[in-house]
């Protein structure tokens, strides 16, 4: 029961697919509120955002029921807003997901409903929109679809050209995805100039020692080592793995004050997190394995910096504590292997790994047995 | 309908292209085919119109600020756009007071786009020698960047990179340790400029060490282990000086016989003078009056040596002080008149008027009224010509007091006397002092004319009542 007839269909009112905005021949018979042009483009949707958020739409998509005050109506307007505005997030958090977990296909319909409901809440023209369509893009740069990513990308460059405050955050990241689409296309001169500008912008944003400029760098470098010029690309990821270590290093320690803090007064066991959302996480691993792999590639120049990535690689596994115990006990080895395996002459470097593998053994074994005892 | 024929029309190259590129109907061309032609556009532009091109552009529309950064990241340059942006940010942190204290010193650095393109060009090729590690290059760079900041204003910026390049020598090896010795010297400079002066001395001694026996010179052909010496007994005597301050009178003789032997080591022979000099003065004010002389004494035989009058006269005035606090006032004064020759021969006027005041002082303490007014005449009159009132104003005083002394005798000669012609004189010349003009240089230059005459000793002593503090001085 849920093919519809395009002819059948009121006169002036036109059904649309949800995905590609072509004439619908199909509903779903859940919410009755969304249209689609065929199968493929339902499963699509459905397995991509619209399980989630079916029922949700209702309100959304039918007419406003009848108030019989002002009051009321303007409460009923409030509402309906404020679902909008939540819809907005949850779409774009949950492609963001998607798009950290490699599942572009999947990303692209929940990023398109977020784009949707920006343009209703917020016009046409607002920055706001920026994000959605850096999301779209991205997700049609893993596609492979270089030309409908660029699309995307001149719409939020533009939007963001034509207002006038944009947070730095924003250039930041348009800058970043564009450098991204160049890098595609392999313009590598561009590529560098709209990295070159991310990192500026992060750094007014958050500083240059921060984990979010971060990317900026390792895309640069990325860029350079590409382009064989190791000596650039090399102070660069060693930029890159500093800033993380840092990070990851200073949150260890609050982490422990706090542990020793807490134990005196309640006695319960502290949550071990690396105070970094999914999306953050998952960038950290992916910039740092990538390291570690160029570094164990060109390590027998300096092999203190193949241990150093590899520190900061088993202190965040560490941190992260959700992820399988093979990883991190592979990286362990890694660490102990490549320190012991280093001549006298590295020797400061050497035993410094070594301690701070120590370190994490120590503290980490009681927290997984806590961990395997859960339930 | 009839459709009219296209009207044949010129069009500029742009537009024909664009024309012919996109057909009027945009449902047959996809937007995929849109947007690569118009990427072809613009490579169009790019090629043929001059001054469209995106970096020109971007150029325009951003701060120049931004574009140095751009382009110093764009080639990789990464630790020059930290250090640059951190500077930065202290920039603006010095300049926030400087607004709300109503004092608007600085422009922001944005708009001084000199400075910007210098830290520019030397923050990258120190990164690129870094890169390579030619730590010879980076300091050398780093170096042109502070020297380039040398002013007051900048000050903190010059500091910044002292410092930088103060951790880059300490990697050089290969020459010697000259880099590391003029890297010490400029933090010894930076600590002393901050009134450091324990670190600086540190710094400097360091510096001192390193250049011992090289025959380096810096970039104006001084030789640096000079230079070590100079700037060494400078934070020495400095040191001392706020010790001297602080009574702390062993630990400054300390510091100075140090300075001193440092300086012989110099060889230079104006230096060890100075050192010995200033070591006399620390002596004397401890009051240890015969190293004091001794002391004092190489450095006048130096000065002689030298043909260095200036400094034989100090010393011979610092020998007559010692002298004085001995109370061996003959010596003394055959020294200060050394000095008040010496000194006229060179035209030191400040020298003569301490001289003379201080011969004048010694006369007058010992009673010979004459010897000490015709001194402090002397003293008067040399700083008449110099333009210094309040110094006017106080060997003006000190002559009056000697003037006052030596009249005091006659008149009172006159009225033990008591017969009717100095009765006469006296009357005579209390008449007259009513018509003594109220300017007092004047009177006083017409009195020192006029010399055995009783005329104004009254005058005098009302001007010493007005003057209570140089009463002291008196005795």
């Amino acid at each position: 029961m849920n093919v519809i007839y395009p002819l059948a269909v009121p006169k002036g009112r036109r059904l649309c697919c949800e995905v590609c905005d072509a004439p619908a021949e199909r509903v779903c018979t859940a919410c009755t509120v969304t249209y689609y042009c065929g199968v493929v483009h339902q499963r699509a949707d459905w397995g991509s955002i619209h399980e989630k958020i079916c029922q949700l739409l209702i309100p959304l998509r039918t007419s406003m029921p009848f108030y019989n005050s002002e009051e009321e109506r303007k409460h009923g307007l409030q509402q309906l807003q404020q679902r909008q505005k939540h819809l907005i997030e949850f779409c774009y958090t949950v492609a963001q997901k998607y798009l950290f977990e490699g599942k572009h296909e999947d990303a692209v319909p929940a990023a398109l409903h977020s784009l949707r409901f920006r343009m209703n809440v917020h016009g046409l023209s607002s920055v706001e929109l920026v994000p959605a369509y850096l999301l779209l893009a991205e997700a049609s740069l893993g596609l492979g679809r270089i030309v409908q990513a660029e699309e995307y990308l001149c719409q939020a460059q533009w939007t963001v050209l034509k207002s006038t405050e944009c947070p730095y955050a924003t250039h930041s990241l348009l800058h970043r995805n564009l450098g991204l689409l160049y890098m595609a296309k392999e313009n590598y001169e561009e590529a560098r100039y709209h990295l070159a500008n991310d990192i500026y912008f992060a750094s007014c944003a958050f500083g240059t020692e921060d984990i979010r400029t971060s990317g900026g760098y390792f895309h640069l470098a990325n860029i350079f080592y590409g382009l064989k010029k190791l000596d650039r690309a090399d102070t660069l990821y060693t930029k890159v793995s500093e800033i993380w270590n840092k990070y990851l290093n200073n949150h260890y320690q609050v982490l422990s004050q706090a542990r020793i803090q807490q134990i005196d007064l309640l006695g319960k066991r502290f949550e071990t997190d690396t105070g970094l959302d999914e999306a953050q996480e998952a960038e950290a691993i992916r910039i740092l394995t990538s390291i570690w792999n160029i570094r164990e590639s060109t390590s027998d120049t300096a092999p203190q910096k193949t241990i150093f990535v590899l520190k900061t690689l088993v202190m965040l596994y560490h941190l992260m504590m959700n992820s399988s115990k093979q990883t991190f006990t592979k990286h362990l080895l890694c660490t102990r292997a490549w320190s012991s395996s280093q001549p006298v002459g590295y020797n400061r470097g050497d035993r410094e790994a070594q301690g701070t593998v120590g370190a994490q053994r120590r503290d980490s074994n009681p927290t997984w047995d806590g961990h395997k005892n859960m339930p | 309908m009839t459709t009219l024929p296209p009207l044949p029309m010129t069009r500029p190259k742009l537009t024909s292209l664009a024309r012919q590129k996109l057909p009027c109907s945009p449902t047959t061309a996809p937007r995929s085919q849109l947007i690569k032609e118009k990427n072809d556009i613009d490579h169009y532009l790019e090629e043929n119109f001059k001054g469209l091109s995106k970096a020109e552009v971007a150029a325009y529309r951003n701060s120049y600020k931004k574009n140095i950064y751009v382009d110093m990241l764009q080639d990789g340059y990464h630790k020059s756009f930290t250090e640059l942006f951190s500077l930065m940010e202290q920039w603006d942190a010095v300049r926030d007071p400087a607004r709300f204290g109503s004092l608007f010193l600085q422009r922001p650095l944005e708009e001084q786009r000199d400075k910007l393109d210098h830290f520019y060009h030397y923050l990258t090729r120190a990164e690129a020698a870094e890169r390579k590690e030619y730590f010879e290059d980076v300091y050398n760079n780093l170096y042109a960047l502070a020297c380039y900041f040398n002013n007051s204003e900048d000050r903190w910026v010059r500091n910044h990179f002292f410092e930088r390049c103060f951790k880059i020598a300490q990697l050089i090896k290969m020459d010697g340790g000259k880099k590391e010795a003029e890297a010490h010297g400029n933090m010894g400079l930076l600590f002393e400029e901050d009134g450091q002066l324990l670190e600086a001395a540190e710094h400097y001694e360091v510096f001192h060490q390193l250049t011992h026996g090289r025959m380096w010179k810096d970039e104006t052909g001084r030789f640096l282990n000079l230079l070590a010496c100079e700037s060494l007994l400078r934070t020495y005597r400095l040191l001392s000086d706020k010790m001297l301050e602080n009574k702390k009178y062993k630990q400054a003789i300390r510091i100075l016989i140090k300075a001193a032997e440092i300086a012989k080591e110099g060889n230079d022979r104006k230096m060890e003078g100075e050192a010995s000099y200033y070591l006399g003065l620390a002596h004397l004010a401890a009051g240890e009056y015969e190293t004091a002389l001794t002391v004092l004494n190489t450095y006048s035989k130096i000065s002689t040596e030298l043909d260095d009058d200036l400094s034989l006269g100090r010393a011979y005035e610092a020998i007559a002080k010692v002298l004085q606090s001995q109370g061996e006032m003959t010596e003394a004064i055959k020294y200060l008149k050394k000095v008040v020759k010496i000194a006229r021969n060179n035209f030191q006027n400040l020298d003569v008027v301490r001289a003379s005041t201080m011969l004048g002082d010694i006369y007058n303490e010992k009673g010979y009224y004459n010897k000490a007014s015709e001194y402090f005449q002397q003293a008067f009159d040399t700083t008449a010509e110099l333009t210094n009132i309040p110094l006017m104003d106080e060997t003006k005083v000190h002559y009056g007091i000697a003037k006052a002394h030596q009249m005091m005798q006659t008149v009172k000669n006159y009225i033990e006397s008591a017969d009717l012609t100095s009765l006469d004189y006296l009357l005579s010349w209390k008449e007259s002092r009513s018509n003594i003009a109220p300017d007092p240089i004047t009177a006083e230059s017409r009195r020192s004319t006029m010399e055995n005459l009783p005329q104004n000793s009254e005058h005098l002593e009302e001007e010493l009542s007005g003057f209570p503090d140089i009463q002291k001085n008196e005795t």
